[in-house]
């Protein structure tokens, strides 16, 4: 079931609060078994296949949880194993649905052999799923996890507003919550929670799927072997950036929206990471669940392995100051690549994003080297911020924007026709209207080389000020989280600054009453097309 | 054994060699986010710097989990102490 259709808005969700509300003034626990319950449904809407693979799966993970309990204080050697192959279980369910048929193709491929390709539907979520899982295990396993019971466990699990896409929780984070939560009706958890999902809302209908309306036709084009001339080529790639900000920021509103509905508050997801000025900033904007899992458990402990052993050898501690190229590559290309590279093949079993996440692991490879070597050749750093700022930011915007070509494109060769547009690989061209407009500065143009095309000049007029008004949006406007800040929108999200001038900032006022609800009324009236988040895919 | 304040010193020490910023001086309440250019690269740098100085070895999960500069402190005191128990 999507959040944006009907069925969800105007029938799944009403019942689901008004049962979980009159339940929660009679007793607690019954209002959050019937939470795991609602949750269940929502997940078998889309396929009911789909709970007899998540139930297993779940009822594994609870065994192997209850083996870790026991194991973890006095075998330590038996525990890590059964961490192990915890772990194992998880990847390889991941795998099966996953990534099966990806190797089966790439031994084709490689080999010429003939492996035959199998219809394997992805379960919804899998791969959100599986990290959570996996995060599970490996904090029970280094007892940051008490206890645990099947029921906590299965609501931490299926917990419908993040199930499907995150933002990928920590049990430690979620279970106090859902132990001291009242489950019963509270006016501001409602209007924050509502306010949250329609923002969320009108963000994805409104800005991200007027602009797939006319980026993906130019994906099309482009991998059915058509060239992109220079001006189409930037709309496909800045579009689809602003599409997928859009679409997964407004998702990840409505998720912390829907959570809070419950009392329940989801950590921070998305902070405008447009506005970051490098990509490692960039990173601890975008995504912000998902950096901070692969961090912890894939960056942190290989470095700090990596690290030890350096220091066992009795090598220098490794600093911006004594800086060696074999050291930089081991503590930091090295683990940056390799995290990188899992996260993009974690986003999709597929070449575009394996080379997505390595592109992004070469780009964070150079902003750390930028980082050490800058202290040498520009150690002033009151001139270095007012400078690097601005061209950091710009740098990081046309990265962003190059890199996500390569997210969207359906294969490799369609990214490179992008880029090559984008480089003016194959010419500039502008609708016919625009010469006759613009006079003898059309003539200009045009002995310059810039060719006339049939096209609409109105419809491309309306696609750059489309685009404009959403980049100024997503660089300028307030964010979701800034305009709630008052009221905790997210757990670790900003919290208003007493010596700042509050600016527009959400109260539970009449005047923002018919806001919210002029905005959740555009978003309704647009609901007709269904549209899934792009997230949902992975 | 080194007192608090003398434990608080060589951590900010180790922290301005690494970001090349002599006018760090960290605090029992600090956190990662107030320290510009303080990120995940420079913390794990900066806890094997911590490991190396005080003889000490933590866990991943210590690791991932201190919530200010002050828990580390703490750990380092609670480490020193047991190994010391445990020579008597």
């Amino acid at each position: 079931m999507l959040f944006n259709s009907y069925i969800f808005i105007f029938a799944y969700l009403p019942v689901v609060l008004a049962v979980f509300y009159a339940l929660g003034y009679r007793e607690r626990s019954w209002a959050l078994a019937w939470l795991i319950l609602a949750s269940l449904v929502f997940y078998a809407w889309w396929r009911p296949l789909n709970v007899l693979l998540i139930a297993p799966s779940i009822l594994i993970n609870y065994g192997a949880a209850q083996g870790l309990v026991r194991l973890r204080g006095e075998r330590p050697a038996a525990a890590r194993a059964l961490l192990l192959a915890g772990i194992a279980f998880n990847l390889c369910f991941l795998g099966y649905f996953k990534y099966l048929n990806f190797f089966r193709g790439t031994i084709n491929d490689v080999f010429g052999a003939n492996l035959i390709l199998t219809q394997i539907v992805l379960p919804l979520g899998i791969s959100f799923i599986t990290f959570q899982k996996i995060g599970f295990l490996i904090d029970l396993h280094a007892g940051r996890i008490d206890k645990v019971r099947l029921f906590d466990y299965s609501l931490f699990v299926l917990f419908f507003p993040q199930l499907i896409a995150g933002p990928i929780v920590h049990y430690r984070e979620m279970m106090p919550q859902f132990q001291a939560a009242n489950c019963r009706f509270n006016s501001e958890n409602a209007a924050v929670g509502l306010t949250l999902f329609f923002l969320g809302l009108f963000k994805k209908l409104i800005f991200a799927d007027s602009l797939a309306a006319f980026v993906s036709p130019l994906y099309v084009h482009a991998s059915a072997g058509g060239s992109i001339a220079l001006i189409d080529a930037w709309i496909a790639a800045v579009g689809f950036m602003l599409q997928i900000y859009f679409d997964f920021s407004g998702y990840s509103d409505m998720a912390i929206g829907l959570a809070r509905l419950f009392g329940i508050k989801l950590p921070i997801n998305f902070n405008s990471p447009l506005r970051a000025s490098s990509i490692i900033e960039f990173w601890m904007r975008w995504h912000i669940t998902l950096t901070r899992f692969l961090t912890a458990y894939v960056f942190n402990p290989l470095v700090l392995h990596l690290t030890r052993r350096r220091a066992a050898k009795g090598l220098p501690p490794f600093s911006p100051r004594s800086a060696t190229l074999p050291g930089f590559l081991t503590l930091l290309m090295f683990p940056t690549v390799v995290t990188m590279f899992l996260s993009g093949f974690w986003h999709g079993a597929g070449y575009t994003f394996i080379c997505w996440g390595l592109l992004h692991g070469l780009f964070l490879t150079i902003n750390h080297a930028w980082r050490f070597s800058r202290l040498r050749i520009w150690p002033d750093t009151v001139s270095y911020t007012r400078i690097m700022v601005p061209v950091g930011f710009l740098l990081t915007f046309l990265s962003v924007a190059f890199s996500m070509a390569l997210f969207r494109a359906p294969t490799l060769r369609c990214a490179f026709a992008i880029w090559a547009g984008m480089l003016g690989q194959h010419g500039v061209s502008l609708p016919a209207e625009y010469f006759v407009r613009l006079g003898h500065a059309g003539v200009w143009l045009a002995a310059q080389g810039v060719h006339s095309a049939m096209t609409s000049g109105k419809a491309l007029t309306q696609e750059i000020v489309f685009l404009a008004i959403l980049l100024a949006i997503a660089l300028c406007a307030p964010n979701t989280l800034q305009l709630l800040s008052r009221y905790e929108p997210a757990l670790g999200s900003p919290r208003p600054s007493p010596n700042k001038p509050a600016g527009l900032s959400w109260s539970p006022s009449p005047a923002w009453a018919m806001g919210t609800a002029v905005i959740a009324a555009a978003g309704i009236l647009s609901l007709g097309q269904l549209s899934e988040f792009l997230y949902w895919q992975f | 054994m080194s007192t608090r304040q003398e434990i608080l010193q060589s951590l900010s020490s180790i922290l301005s060699a690494l970001l090349g910023d002599d006018s760090i001086s960290l605090d029992m309440g600090t956190r990662r986010e107030d320290v510009p250019g303080w990120d995940s690269f420079n913390y794990v740098n900066f806890i094997v710097g911590v490991e190396t100085e005080f003889g000490v070895k933590f866990t991943v999960a210590d690791v991932e989990s201190f919530p200010n500069v002050g828990a580390v402190v703490e750990k380092i005191e609670q480490i020193t102490a047991g190994a010391a128990g445990r020579k008597r």
